[in-house]
């Protein structure tokens, strides 16, 4: 297609205003991203640290306890970490494909400066038994890896046998599948209760008159400009053992003082504060596709001789339904990710899949684990937003 | 409420208690902060001495030791500085990115704003985990800077949305009017086009402002104790010691919620009016 | 019909050379496009929506480049200069007056931009208010006008730099009827006070033709005829001027001779004489367009070359006329305007007459493109 010099002129000049921008988020926000999800399926440490051992497991059977040539790179990489103090970072990601190996490998990087004899395979295993052991090599071996999907398997309780087959963990270490499902489940019912909470108030809002209609919706708007944290304490105070509704109840003699409501530091905390935190996000997009539908529909459908009911189902909800769909999938979307809620009023039960990426970023610092989590909720929420995309138009969040 | 006629009036009661359950649901949890933040006593929750209006009972206190506490202090310092900075430079690369968005001339539009959009709809979590791996590695892990730089990567796409939807009403004509009339590129962006998006830009703004001002989980990975900022500091009062002074915090911000978005309603009311 | 007009001069001022222009580079809006504006005029472009006017127009003010040929302002070539440049008064379709700016700011824009001091332009914003009647509204924003005096102030504001060529696209569109009939008059008055060069663009033939010196029928990005109005409607060179402009009799046919630029054209079963204004020849397709006015209704017996019997199918009075729809030439409805004088009463519905008109009312014109043969 020929296009003008005055067209290219101006399609430049769009481009260049866009740059700086694109530019910036693109260093400062897409590029973390991407160096997230590449650390989800890569990790150098061991393969750097150990290259030519691991060289020499590429030929190993894996059948029976490798050959004295293995036995003995191991052992002089070892010893080298050792000096170079680097042993702790690769016994660590060794120790996450198996248990217990971490103290296997630093016990033996530290004892093996004095061990000597004609077999290093003997000197290992005087060392530990564990260099004995068939699984040990293959932990080494798996932990070597430079690119590797065992975080991901490991993000949806998979593992994999020596023999390459993939298997569910254990019954007792299947933890986040369960909690994938818990916080599929939590964002569905907070999207529900948005919706049967919002709705009515939109259609209230939509239709009162311009001065009513202006105070109604800054009454939404005000919990959507007050801090997240603000919100969450004041849940804090009110849900908690000795808060205003548990002194409220008592009061009132619904509870004996010595049964107070759990009502905070649990799961229901953590629904109720979501639900608050998330319902301007439904009412707001279901207000401005309400607006749009004229009353006289209602009146055209009455006068047609439907019923209220007949009118509502018939007439309002089908043109409502692109404000439903895009605050159902805007508050499903940000439920999902949900971090700073579940973290302050959660408690142990009330933990959502988010929580787990910041204590693996955090506490057990299993970086790959955290990255791999957060990659799979990455993808769950761009799927979610394309969708979302289509059904509210570009760029439009309901912020606006 | 003529849309709920027909129902009956006993359905129109039901509709609009409904209603006002929820807006008290809404609001109700805000506006127990404000008389609980004068508590004389260290609990979350009404004294007899409040219920009796006993003014012992009631006191300052805690916003005294807001007022007195170099913690408190040095965070609303830290959250202005880093706002105001992330607010600056978001709302100028947003600004001149909606000015290259709404060009009819731009290409892949759709992409670029996906892209733009991103930073609100990814989970502020995994967002913050990215950052902590890639800022460090900059050298912008526990510096100002490196707050600046990610808070403003999170605001601008609220700058882009309110600058294109005011763009969107920007009629082109003003400025071929200004260049019939004689005007140069740099002069007509300035008399004509900047004044008319100006309240989109500045609403972009506040939303910006508002953002980075609100922002806990990027604080948690990238900031050391030298960047605390207030969100950062609620979050310790109430995972660590737990003391209502962060009530007498909170009461301040929800006055400045406030503040911001009378602010934004004005605005709004004037672009459109 | 007839106005008296200032004369304008010859020399052209706009002149527009084998225009052409693509957006898409296949399709052309405008093509082989030549118009030579004289100083003064004020020429209308008329045509439907998609005709390529309203492109002529944005090529002329800058704000599109033509992808073929020449256009020069005063003899020089234009091509280089931008639209701030071209020192041409504009005034837009939606006024697009600043609405953040008062009616004076809006018109001191052009006279800020270039740089002139603040009582010269007091004196011009003055002077240019008062030519549109708006003394009094400087302090208004134009929010707080109504439609005809936004349109006086976009008028205004094209004129107070002094430009001596102003452009208009559609300016009266989104004004109701009286109002527009009141700035057709102003627009015309000022453009006599003045003595500017006016290019004005139009889908409304009665409003080009009440306003032009000249008009210039577009249609596909071409010119059909550009002549002054009288031209136009008396004698259409192009069977879509005589459709576009006024009321038309169109019967379709063929020519069988020529004599002295007098043609037989055989339609039906008929043989009709009319005036040949474009080249033809025996065996072509052809188009007849008669006016309304010029059908004579049972006239007396011998007067016209071309009598027809006819039968009337219904008669509507229209205060100072009547429209008569008669049925000739082997079942063709003709429209026959009469004046409303005393007997009219002489015919009625489905009374069987003669109908007529002389052979130079009845123009034979290219097949156009509904011809039926």
């Amino acid at each position: 297609m020929m296009r003008s010099g005055a067209e290219r002129r101006s399609s430049l000049r769009a481009v260049g205003l866009a740059l700086p921008l694109v530019a910036f988020v693109g260093v400062m926000f897409v590029a973390p991203l991407v160096s997230m999800l590449v650390r989800s399926v890569h990790d150098p440490v061991v393969a750097d640290a150990m290259p030519e051992t691991l060289a020499l497991l590429d030929d190993w059977d894996g059948a029976s306890v490798p050959e004295e040539p293995v036995f003995e790179a191991a052992a002089r990489e070892l010893a080298l970490l050792q000096r170079e103090r680097a042993i702790g970072q690769v016994a660590g990601r060794v120790n996450r494909v198996q248990g217990g190996l971490r103290s296997v490998l630093v016990v033996t990087g530290r004892r093996l400066g004095d061990a000597a004899g004609d077999s290093w395979r003997e000197s290992m295993t005087e060392v530990n038994e564990a260099w004995g052991e068939v699984e040990t090599w293959h932990a080494l071996r798996t932990a070597g890896e430079r690119f590797t999907m065992r975080h991901y398997l490991a993000a949806v309780d998979l593992t994999r046998l020596p023999d390459g087959s993939v298997v569910r963990q254990a019954p007792d270490r299947r933890i986040y599948v369960p909690l994938f499902t818990r916080t599929l489940a939590v964002s569905l019912g907070v999207t529900l209760l948005c919706l049967l909470l919002g709705y009515p108030l939109a259609h209230l809002i939509a239709h009162s008159p311009p001065r009513r209609g202006g105070i109604l919706l800054a009454l939404v708007l005000v919990p959507f400009w007050t801090s997240l944290l603000v919100r969450t304490t004041s849940w804090i105070v009110l849900l908690q053992n000795q808060g205003v509704i548990n002194d409220l109840l008592v009061a009132a003699g619904f509870i004996p003082d010595d049964a107070r409501l759990a009502l905070i530091y649990n799961m229901t905390g953590t629904f109720v504060a979501m639900s608050h935190v998330l319902l301007p996000f439904m009412v707001l997009p279901l207000y401005s596709v309400m607006r749009t539908i004229p009353r006289s529909h209602m009146s055209a459908a009455a006068s047609l001789g439907a019923g209220a009911a007949q009118a509502f189902r018939r007439v309002y909800w089908p043109q409502s339904l692109p404000g439903v769909g895009a605050g159902c999938l805007l508050v499903f979307i940000l439920a999902i990710g949900y971090y700073i809620t579940p973290a302050l009023v959660g408690g142990s039960t009330g933990q959502l899949i988010s929580n787990m990426v910041a204590y693996h970023m955090q506490t057990s610092l299993n970086w790959g684990l955290a990255s791999a989590l957060g990659g799979i909720i990455l993808v769950c929420v761009t799927g979610l937003y394309i969708l979302y995309d289509r059904i509210a138009g570009g760029g439009r969040l309901g912020v606006t | 409420m003529r849309a709920a006629g027909g129902i009956g009036r006993i359905g129109q009661v039901a509709y609009l208690g409904f209603c006002a359950g929820v807006l008290v649901f809404l609001i109700a949890p805000i506006l127990v902060i404000l008389p609980l933040s004068f508590n004389a006593e260290p609990y979350f929750t009404f004294t007899e001495g409040m219920l009796r209006f006993d003014p012992e009972a009631w006191s300052m206190r805690w916003y005294r030791e807001v007022v007195t506490d170099g913690a408190w202090t040095g965070a609303l310092a830290n959250s202005f500085i880093i706002g105001t900075a992330a607010t600056v430079l978001a709302t100028l690369l947003g600004t001149l990115a909606a000015l290259g968005l709404s060009s009819p001339h731009m290409p892949a539009r759709r992409l670029v704003m996906g892209l733009l959009i991103s930073p609100l709809v990814t989970p502020v979590i995994i967002a913050a985990a990215g950052m902590f791996f890639f800022y460090t590695r900059l050298g912008l892990g526990q510096t100002h800077l490196g707050l600046i730089l990610a808070h403003a990567a999170l605001g601008a796409p609220f700058v882009v949305i309110t600058v294109t939807a005011t763009l969107a009403g920007y009629n082109r004509d003003f400025t071929r009017a200004a260049a019939s009339l004689g005007a140069g590129p740099v002069r007509t962006f300035r008399s004509v086009q900047l004044p008319l998006i100006a309240p989109g830009v500045i609403s972009g703004a506040l939303f910006a402002f508002a953002t980075s001002f609100d922002e806990v989980v990027v604080v948690l990975f990238l900031a050391g104790v030298e960047q605390r900022t207030i969100p950062r500091q609620m979050w310790a009062g109430i995972r660590e010691n737990i003391s209502p002074a962060i009530l007498a915090v909170a009461a301040f911000l929800i006055l400045f919620a406030l503040c911001l978005l009378w602010a934004v309603a004005w605005l709004r009311k004037r672009s459109s009016g | 019909m007839t106005t008296a007009r200032r004369p304008s001069s010859d020399e052209p001022h706009v002149e527009f050379e084998n225009i052409g222009k693509s957006y898409d580079g296949r399709v052309l809006a405008v093509q082989d496009f030549n118009l030579a504006v004289r100083r003064g005029e004020f020429l209308s472009l008329l045509g439907p929506s998609g005709s390529g006017k309203t492109t002529c127009l944005m090529m002329l003010a800058g704000f599109e480049m033509p992808t073929t040929g020449a256009i020069r302002i005063s003899g020089r070539s234009v091509h280089a200069l931008p639209p701030r440049k071209r020192g041409i008064g504009m005034v837009f379709q939606d006024y697009a007056l600043f609405p953040h700016m008062t009616v004076a700011e809006n018109l001191a824009f052009p006279l800020d931009v270039r740089g002139m001091s603040r009582d010269e332009t007091g004196e011009l914003v003055g002077r240019a208010l008062r030519l549109v009647r708006l003394e009094g509204f400087e302090g208004r924003r134009p929010g707080q006008l109504s439609g005809g005096q936004q349109q006086r102030v976009a008028i205004a504001r094209a004129l107070v730099f002094e430009p001596g060529l102003v452009l208009m696209d559609e300016p009266l569109g989104a004004l109701d009827r009286h109002l527009r009939e009141e700035m057709q008059y102003e627009i015309r008055r000022i453009h006599r006070t003045l003595g500017v060069t006016i290019v004005y663009v139009t889908h409304d033939q009665q409003e080009a033709m009440v306003m032009s010196d000249r008009v210039a029928v577009l249609r596909d990005g071409r010119i059909e005829q550009a002549a002054p109005p009288e031209s136009l409607y008396e004698e259409p060179e192009r069977s879509f001027v005589a459709r576009f402009i006024g009321e038309n009799n169109r019967l379709h046919g063929r020519v069988l001779s020529i004599e002295n630029d007098i043609c037989q054209v055989r339609v039906g079963e008929h043989v009709v004489k009319a005036i040949r204004v474009a080249p033809c020849e025996p065996g072509d397709a052809t188009t007849l367009s008669i006016r309304p006015e010029r059908i004579a209704v049972a006239p007396r017996p011998g007067l016209y070359t071309n009598e027809f019997d006819a039968r009337i199918r219904d008669i509507t009075f229209v205060g100072d006329h009547l429209r008569i729809r008669v049925q000739a030439c082997g079942g063709k409805d003709f429209i026959a305007k009469i004046p409303n004088m005393v007997g009219h009463g002489a015919v009625l519905e489905g009374d069987e007459v003669r109908i007529g008109w002389t052979p130079t009312d009845c123009r034979v014109l290219d097949a156009g493109e509904d011809h039926d043969a």
